[in-house]
């Protein structure tokens, strides 16, 4: 693996500059407070909290899967405030790859078709969907787990099927929501591993949790509390990296 | 491959993963389509069946009746009616027969009880009756001259009597009237331009004098015209058989009543119609029920399907292509069960049948039409949806 410090230098994947995130309209609410963060290519990250703390509207706007009130969210140094929404959706589709608590297989399709559902609508000739779908999977230890459906599978094996999803669309960033939260601890071990193995020079990966042991396990990681970021440590590297 | 490809796939794995779901939101197309296809294709056939019966039977018979004039139990008619109208131009041809009163016909001796109850309707009749009506016999022979000459003892029965007597073909058998015996020579084919015929026994004009003791003066006649006179021709009846005597003639032509059941199965075609209408839009509100329930169940599947890039137009076409597949499905079924309902009867009843294979794409158009107008609401919901919101639990 490389050291984090050879990509200090490298373009962020994603950046939050002075994000704010209000909700309601005659009563406002701050779920993010001028929260600024620069994800990095090669990073393995946690943001961690308590429950209010923001994590999930952190985990909207870093899924472009909703709108800063104010501030800009850059994809690969594109501001993807101003785009309509088939471009943010085909933007999400290229860049980010998610990971859910609860998995979130469609439960009528196989494993194989899960992961397909992100390559749909790309153009993609069927065979050669299914082969690189067949691929990620396979590269999780799943292959021959293919054909079955979500019930037929344990909690471990649903949530690989998950990250053969979210990685099956060579994503610069995989963003997972409590990724271990519904997992045995075995099953949240072997899980953790493949996250860090899914990590690359080019790939970031970012882990929203409120389990701190969980957050411990990434080299990065960022703590929030009231809608702000109150620390960014790095392991081995003292003092804030993207953060405030 | 192309996206509209990726979309007709997923569309179909999500009719096919809720297969009963599926199946009974394509119950409302497929009964709407089913209702107006049978509704239609039955009115057709059977209005089919009554243009070939009036076909063959022509639209030129006139049935003139005796009126009942005061102090007469049994109007006649004078006993040279026939030769009368056929003294009007237009007039082609015409036979008349008389009702024998009083006569009791039984089939078998004994039963006299019941065929007291029940008279059967005997008639006098002339030679040319069947020639007349344009209709042939089952079995047997009419009557002709030589049993006038003969004074022969003959009897020709109504289809319906015949049944009724059950007289088989070819039978020799003997039936009474008035206690006389007679010998059916045969059986007269149903008459639909006037079924009294059906149900009455006839003889000749002599036996009726000769053996049954009646005066055998007729009380209808059966009038052909050429062809396109026969309203002016059974005006000029009335007056041409009173011939300024005190007779009242009344006249009627009875393929105008066929012709009046088309235009009532014309009121029940439309009635069907509206049915199937009705059907189809109690059926697309069943749709669009079911469909955002749907969406409310498969929110998480929306939520994914918009995490991994899915745009909120492909996520609502996605379902408003599920509409469209329910309602073209249904549509066809529908439209199968339809033809097959309409073939079904057609055979039952011995009608041709007719479909109006033009008019059944239309329905199958309304029934899309309709699914998609359901469908729309439960997919603007689907592509409203907030993922994140579907996705996150806490």
């Amino acid at each position: 693996m490389t050291a984090p410090l050879l990509e200090v230098t490298a373009p962020p994947l994603l950046e939050l500059e002075t994000v704010s995130r209000v909700y309601g309209e005659e009563v406002e609410v701050y779920a993010l407070r001028e929260v600024s963060l620069q994800i990095l290519p090669g990073e393995l990250m946690s943001i961690v909290g308590p429950s209010g703390s923001g994590k999930s509207t952190m985990l909207g706007l870093l899924g472009i899967l909703d709108h800063p009130t104010s501030g800009t969210v850059r994809v690969a140094g594109q501001d993807v405030s101003g785009l309509d929404d088939a471009t943010r959706s085909r933007v999400r589709g290229d860049a980010i790859g998610f990971v859910f608590q609860q998995f979130h297989l469609i439960p009528h399709l196989t494993a194989l078709g899960n992961v397909e559902t992100a390559l749909l609508y790309r153009d993609i000739r069927p065979k050669d969907r299914r082969e690189r779908a067949y691929a990620a999977l396979d590269r999780l230890g799943l292959g021959q787990r293919a054909g079955h459906r979500p019930v037929q599978m344990s909690g471990g094996e649903q949530q690989r099927v998950a990250l053969a999803r979210a990685i099956v669309t060579e994503p610069l960033m995989v963003l997972a929501d409590e990724p271990t939260g519904a997992l045995d601890s075995a099953n949240a071990a072997h899980v953790l591993e493949i996250f860090e193995g899914l990590q690359s020079p080019e790939r970031a990966v970012v882990m929203v949790t409120h389990d701190l042991t969980v957050a411990d396990t990434a080299r990065r990681k960022v703590s929030m509390r009231d809608g702000r970021i109150v620390a960014d440590e790095r392991r081995g590297l003292p003092g804030p990296g993207g953060g405030r | 491959m192309s996206r509209s490809q990726d979309l007709v796939g997923v569309a179909w794995a999500g009719l096919r993963a809720r297969k009963v779901r599926t199946m009974m939101i394509m119950l409302g197309p497929v009964i709407g389509v089913a209702a107006m296809v049978s509704a239609v294709g039955l009115t057709e056939s059977a209005k089919g069946a009554l243009q070939a019966q009036l076909a063959q039977l022509g639209t030129n018979l006139i049935v003139a009746q005796a009126g009942s004039s005061f102090g007469s139990q049994n109007p006649t008619l004078p006993a040279n009616a026939v030769e009368r109208v056929e003294n009007i131009s237009t007039v082609t041809s015409a036979a008349a027969t008389a009702n024998l009163s009083g006569v009791i016909a039984l089939p078998i001796q004994g039963a006299s009880t019941y065929y007291q109850a029940f008279p059967v309707p005997v008639r006098a009749a002339g030679d040319d009756l069947p020639s007349v009506l344009g209709v042939s016999l089952t079995n047997g022979r009419w009557l002709n001259a030589s049993d006038t000459s003969l004074h022969l003892h003959s009897v020709v029965l109504g289809e319906g009597i015949a049944k009724q007597y059950g007289y088989l073909p070819g039978e020799t058998r003997t039936i009474q009237l008035n206690g006389k015996n007679f010998g059916v020579v045969g059986v007269l084919d149903s008459v639909p331009l006037d079924p009294t015929l059906d149900n009455a026994a006839f003889v000749t004009e002599w036996a009726a004098k000769h053996l049954l003791g009646t005066n055998g003066r007729p009380n209808q006649l059966y009038i052909r015209a050429l062809t396109g006179t026969t309203t002016a021709t059974a005006k000029a009846v009335p007056t041409a058989v009173n011939l300024g005597g005190t007779v009242q003639v009344s006249t009627q032509v009875p393929s105008d009543a066929l012709k009046a059941q088309s235009q009532a199965n014309k009121t029940l075609q439309e009635v069907a119609l509206l049915a199937g209408l009705l059907a189809l839009t109690v059926g697309g509100i069943g749709i669009a029920n079911v469909m955002s329930i749907s969406v409310i169940q498969r929110s998480a599947e929306i939520g994914i399907r918009r995490a991994v890039g899915h745009s909120r137009s492909t996520v609502g076409a996605q379902f408003l292509l599920e509409s469209l597949f329910v309602g073209i499905l249904g549509g066809l079924v529908g439209a199968v069960l339809g033809i097959l309902v309409v073939y079904g009867v057609s055979a039952l009843a011995g009608w041709v049948t007719v479909i109006a294979y033009a008019e059944v794409p239309v329905w199958m158009g309304l029934a899309l039409l309709v699914s998609v107008v359901a469908g729309l609401y439960p997919s603007i919901k689907a592509a409203r949806l907030e993922p994140l919101e579907t996705l996150r639990l806490g």
